[in-house]
């Protein structure tokens, strides 16, 4: 492989971009792209073409990865869409603070705590309770494009 | 018994929703209990509905009336058997009575009824179920046939033609029509019946010579495509049928009510025109020993007199064709061509051709090429618009063609000059208009996408019907072809630049798709062959370069050249017009590229072929035209064409799917082909940019997949294998050294985060799948040399990326193609390395995902439904090692049983119940579970605690699923486990003693041991009422060892469900049964394959020993 590829050392600061471009026609069902500024999964991708002699577009279909919200968007298929960068980081709880605010450990053994609890009544309940009853909880945040959520939680044992 | 109560609301509810589930209560209550009914009671329900019919014939809501009727006939079915005969003619005579009008019009409607009932109950394609074996609806199938059929079609007839007056005459009441077309109903239905006495007895050999000659065809081709069948009554029929004028009958009534009624547009709709329209396709249809031994003349006849009937519906097909469009009912019209199909089915081309000569001055086959003409003609200018009878007569119009001539192909004097000039005439229209509707849509939105599939099946399988008329006619369709070909492409030539080419491209496209069509096959799954009417139809070439399809394929090649050149390319190949091209290459590749034939056996008559005459020569330039020289030339053009379509139109994704998956495909199909490409400077190109530039990263990663794998399967033509395994190693060596390089950084898991890496990371994981899928023999080394290699890179990669599901299934995904494709091969040491990297695998995931729950994100639960249902696969492709193996029996091979068991004990708490719920993943898990349990019983013994325990919750859960094929599994898992158990016992050895221990639950209750715990539940799903007879085999098959087992326990069940019963009529019933189940045909304490097949036969009298007791 030529070199060029090799080099993300000169984009070594580039985890703070929020998406990366990504041609069209590479973007498969269940991948992310922004439509409207919104980061978002792909449900359904279908190709058509602008004139039968014309080039091809897609049609994206797919719900904010967030919101849940259902979002369309086309594009020519040879033009770069905007993918989001979806990171998903495991953090141990430690605190449930009064005012909803949740107290995590991370990796490197700093704490994270600009996190409020979920909405989702069921997440909301099982944190509370497994926190609760002394479990050693961690928790999966998903984020993208500035915007953080709790997405999975794993039991690993009482404490 | 609720049959008082039942009829109590039959005759006096005011619902007819009641009276309907009442009659059909009756039903499922009389099958029930049919046992143990009287044969009065039996004989006295069937006159009971018959007569409830009768007396509410005038009622309305009929569909209770019908409900009834069926109920009788179903009823008069259970008992054929043991009715005795007086029995059944009793009922059948009441009916008969009925029927010819001696109790009024009510009583002959429901008698029609009746009878309409009684044949559908009895054909096997109609009947309902009534629980019991095949073999009995055969019967009663065979013996209708032999006792009532020809006396129903008799009733039938002789009701219709008693009407004939009345209705012809305008004075019939409106139940009499009713009767009359339900009369005609009922003769169609007969005439569709399956006849079997006659297809047994018929003499073929004696009759067939005679006939041959005559025009008519002997072979039982059926009409299967739209669901007719020719009709074969026999010998027996030919009084009813044929002597008595059935077909002149019919005739000249359905021409005498059109001509009466013709004002009247809805009338070709109605009951009755239908009916008699049926009928007569039905009598078309007609063939076989019912007609006399008179060198087919009685039958041409029949077909004589029907097609000129036939012909004023479809005569003249314009003027029909535009009534239909202004509001007609195109019913007549379908029918018609529908008799054509069956004429054209039953007879020669020949004959075909000329029945009209004695109607018309032309032939059939002219009139065919005008009608299809005239149809096509409508059909592409109204494509678009939802009128699907023009598609409808054009499918069955192409069908007759193909009938036509695929008995043309084996005879080819079979067509008259003047029928070969028709087709020809009527290819030419064909290709015109399409043109023509080419031209017309070239500016439409192509916004089909969703329907892409099928559009384009439909439009390939119509294109192929196209293609066999074409083919019949090569000699002058061909040239016909390449000279509007020819035309279009000067034409571009002229405008390009000055003015607007869509309609051009669009056409082209259109042709190209035509002549794919006309010079080669399909060849789908198997070897495509060059058209033999291709390579007989040219007697009079002998120089290779006039001949047609040679001129036709260079100037096709020729031309698609040319889009090698960029400024051309960008001017005239639009993608879609590329699409053509690539989709025509592969083909034509598949086909004439140094076929196989041709090398090997024709290549040293080259030279002679030239002084050769006649069809043999054409064969020969066929054959050889793109042989090993030429053709190599031409294979540098087609990859060089590929290379283009992959690197100059980016994001077209069909065009790119085209060139991967059919003309790659094409191109490393042969072995041949395949060492040509090796030498090729274009094919190094192709490899090197897939190895070593970025270019083809903006491929969708699917494609990336495909590309590799077509890469890879070329090596197997390298003779040597040591050549083929460092081609291999070559190919993949940049990728894989990539990824050993960026997992061993020490910034990796950062690095690893990044977008574009991941991007990467999963185009080069596609990429080794798509290596893993091509393994063969040959390049198996190469293959296992690079997995090997980033073994250690995938574990760090998944650690990585534990948190990406994509390229988690990835991971996956690879490591199930490359076992798959490898563990046949492995020595001991391999097998190890292999079977360590999945068993890491399998713990790492494992490690990550257990007690996981994940919320509210899209298709969570679907990823982690892929993901198992992969790493399921993982284990079942190991599980092959033990029963496939090619590789050196060596020692140190790993115990393969214990490896899996070790995996379901890391998957299986990964699998919860929801997750069983996917269809797919719960048989993928039911199937190893029970292969396991059925070849490795010894290993079961082994498990610790925890592991058996998680196996017979699984097993316990699995046999409460809906799915019947888990059930099964399960059911098979079982017996599996108490056999082994038993016969352990038996030999005075442990067995799963140390499993098998009646245990104190978590929630403190005494928990069964397993085996009872399984016997308990058996024996309840049996007597429940919605026990399926599908799986009675393999619950027979688990019960023995059970209960074998656990003798004492199952006494105790057998009593405490004896007792539960409500009388003590009851309980000495299932006493009786349960008694005979285990002691009736010697019924042994054995588990050997007579003794299992012994209690098979008692447990199905059991069950329908039970069937009435069952709990609800």
């Amino acid at each position: 492989m030529s070199d060029e590829e090799h080099h993300f050392e000169s984009k070594a600061d580039a985890g703070a971009s929020k998406t990366y471009p990504q041609q069209a026609g590479s973007i498969r069902k269940n991948g992310y792209i922004v439509i409207k500024g919104r980061p978002c999964k792909v449900v359904e991708v279908s190709t058509s073409k602008t004139g039968k002699h014309g080039h091809a577009k897609c049609h994206f279909v797919a719900i904010d990865i967030f919101s849940q919200k259902k979002l369309e968007d086309i594009v020519p298929s040879s033009h770069n869409c905007d993918v989001p960068h979806v990171n998903r980081t495991d953090y141990q709880l430690i605190d449930i603070a009064e005012d909803g605010f949740l107290s995590l450990l991370t990796e490197n053994g700093n704490t994270k705590d600009d996190l409020k609890l979920p909405s989702d009544e069921s997440l909301l309940a099982q944190i509370k309770d497994g926190f609760g009853e002394g479990k050693d909880i961690v928790l999966t945040v998903m984020s993208a494009m500035g915007e953080e959520q709790i997405c999975a939680l794993k039991d690993i044992g009482p404490k | 018994m609720p049959y008082q109560s039942c009829r109590f609301i039959l005759e006096n509810s005011q619902l007819p929703n009641a009276r309907f589930q009442a009659a059909s209560a009756i039903r499922d209550a009389a099958i029930r209990e049919w046992g143990i009914l009287t044969d009065e009671n039996k004989r006295s329900l069937i006159l009971y509905c018959l007569q409830y019919a009768t007396d509410h014939a005038n009622v309305p809501d009929a569909y209770v009336q019908v409900k009834v009727t069926s109920v009788a006939a179903q009823l008069l079915k259970r008992g054929w058997s043991e009715f005795a005969e007086s029995e059944k003619v009793e009922i059948i005579c009441q009916v008969k009575q009925a029927v010819q009008g001696a109790h009024g019009v009510d009583a002959q409607v429901s008698g029609i009824n009746f009878i309409e009932s009684l044949v559908s109950e009895f054909s096997p394609s109609t009947s309902t179920a009534l629980g019991l074996p095949r073999e009995f609806h055969e019967q009663c199938y065979r013996s209708l046939e032999l006792i009532c059929l020809k006396e129903f079609y008799c009733l039938a007839k002789d009701a219709a033609v008693s009407l004939t007056d009345k209705i012809v005459g305008g004075t019939a009441s409106f139940s009499e029509e009713k009767i009359c077309s339900s009369a005609m109903r009922i003769m169609f239905q007969i005439l569709s019946w399956d006849f079997r006495q006659s297809a047994d007895s018929r003499d073929r050999t004696t009759f067939k010579p005679n006939a041959c000659s005559a025009g008519i065809r002997r072979e039982a081709t059926l009409l299967k495509k739209f669901e007719r069948t020719l009709v074969q009554p026999g010998v027996s029929w030919r009084e009813l049928l044929i002597s008595s004028g059935q077909t002149t009958w019919i005739l000249s009534f359905y021409a005498t009510l059109r001509q009466k009624i013709s004002v009247d547009e809805l009338w070709l709709d109605s009951p009755i025109a239908v009916s008699a329209r049926q009928l007569i396709l039905q009598l078309c249809s007609l063939t076989g020993n019912v007609f006399p031994d008179d060198n087919g003349h009685t039958q041409i006849n029949n077909l004589l007199q029907i097609l000129s009937s036939v012909i004023p519906w479809i005569e003249p097909p314009e003027v029909v064709i535009e009534a239909i469009r202004l509001g007609r009912s195109e019913s007549e019209f379908l029918d018609g061509c529908h008799a054509l199909l069956s004429i054209a089915t039953l007879t020669t081309p020949l004959l075909f051709d000329n029945l009209m000569h004695s109607l018309r001055p032309f032939g059939t086959i002219h009139f065919m090429s005008i009608l299809t003409s005239d149809v096509i003609k409508a059909y592409v200018v109204n494509h678009d618009e939802k009128e699907s009878w023009m598609e409808e007569a054009l499918d069955v119009l192409l069908e007759t063609w193909t009938v036509i001539f695929e008995s043309s192909e084996r005879d080819k004097n079979s067509i008259t000059a003047e029928g070969r000039s028709a087709a020809a005439k009527l290819f030419n229209n064909i290709t015109e208009a399409h043109l023509e509707a080419a031209s017309a849509t070239a500016y439409d939105e192509d916004d089909d996408a969703e329907h892409f599939v099928a559009s384009v099946s439909k439009r390939d399988e119509r294109l192929g019907s196209y293609a066999v008329i074409a083919r019949a006619t090569a000699d002058i369709t061909i040239p016909f072809l390449l000279m509007v070909f020819s035309q279009h492409i000067s034409h571009l030539n002229q405008i390009i630049g000055k003015s607007d080419i869509t309609c051009i491209l669009e056409k082209l496209y259109w042709i190209l798709l035509m002549i794919g069509h006309v010079l080669t096959d399909s060849g789908e799954s198997e070897t495509a062959l060059i058209p033999k009417l291709l390579e007989d139809g040219f007697p009079d070439f002998l120089e290779m370069e006039q001949h047609p399809v040679v001129a036709l394929s260079w100037s096709i090649i020729d031309y698609s050249r040319r889009c090698l050149d960029p400024e051309t390319r960008t001017s005239c190949f639009s993608p879609r017009l590329m699409e053509a091209v690539i989709w025509f290459l592969a083909r034509w590749v598949d086909t004439y590229l140094m076929p196989v034939v041709g090398t090997n056996i024709h290549i040293a008559s080259v030279d002679d072929s030239m002084k050769m005459h006649g069809p043999q020569s054409s064969k020969v330039i066929l054959l050889n035209f793109s042989g090993e020289h030429k053709g190599e030339l031409v294979l540098d053009i087609v990859v060089r064409i590929c290379l283009t379509s992959l690197i100059s139109y980016p994001g077209e994704k069909e065009l790119q799917t085209l060139s991967c998956q059919k003309l790659l495909v094409a191109l490393v199909r042969r072995r041949n082909v395949c060492m040509r490409l090796f030498s090729l400077e274009s094919w190094r190109d192709l490899a090197s940019t897939f190895s070593n530039e970025r270019t083809f990263f903006s491929l969708n990663a699917r494609l990336q997949r495909s590309i590799a794998q077509n890469l890879v399967c070329a090596a197997s033509s390298l003779k040597d294998a040591e050549a083929s395994n460092e081609y291999v190693r070559d190919l993949m060596g940049p990728m894989t050294s990539y990824l050993v390089e960026i997992s061993a950084r020490t910034d990796f898991k950062d690095v690893a985060q990044l977008p574009d890496a991941m991007y990467m990371v999963i185009c080069l994981l596609e990429r080794l799948i798509g290596v893993a899928k091509a393994t063969q023999p040959r390049t198996q080394k190469g293959v296992f040399d690079v997995a090997v290699t980033v073994m250690n890179p995938l574990i760090t990669l998944l650690e990585a990326y534990k948190n990406q599901p994509a390229v988690v299934y990835l991971i996956i995904k690879f490591t199930v193609d490359l076992v798959d494709g490898q563990v046949a091969f492995l020595d001991a040491k391999d097998t190890s390395i292999l079977v360590r990297f999945c068993m890491q695998l399998l713990q790492i995931y494992s490690s990550h995902n257990i007690g996981k729950q994940s919320f509210s994100l899209i298709g969570v639960q679907v990823e982690k439904y892929k993901d198992l249902r992969a790493l399921l696969q993982l284990l079942a492709n190991l599980c092959s090692k033990d029963l496939v193996d090619f590789s050196p029996d060596e020692s140190g091979s790993p115990d393969i049983a214990e490896v899996i068991f070790f995996g379901l004990h890391i998957v299986s708490p990964l699998i919860s119940s929801d997750l069983l719920k996917f269809p797919k993943l719960s048989s993928c898990y039911y199937r190893l579970v029970s292969h396991m349990l059925e070849v490795y019983p010894e290993k079961v013994a082994l498990l610790t605690k925890e592991a058996f325990a998680q196996v017979t919750t699984a097993l316990d859960f699995g046999i409460q699923h809906q799915d019947i094929d888990a059930v099964d599994m399960c059911l098979r898992a079982i017996n599996a486990l108490a056999s082994y158990h038993y016969r352990e016992k038996i030999a005075g050895r442990e067995g799963l003693a140390a499993h098998i221990v009646d245990s104190q639950g978590s929630n403190g209750r005494l928990q069964e041991n397993i085996l009872r715990h399984f016997l308990r539940f058996l024996l309840q799903l049996v007597l429940h009422d919605d026990f399926r007879m599908v799986i009675s085999g393999s619950a027979a098959d688990a019960l023995l060892p059970l209960l074998l087992c656990e003798q004492e326990l199952y006494q105790r069940l057998v009593q405490e469900f004896i007792e539960k019963q409500a009388t003590d009529f009851m309980r000495s019933r299932l006493a009786n049964a349960f008694h005979s189940l285990t002691n009736s045909n010697k019924v042994s304490s054995s588990l050997d394959r007579p003794n299992r097949s012994h209690f098979r036969n008692n447990f199905h009298e059991f069950l329908t020993d039970i069937s009435g007791l069952r709990i609800k």
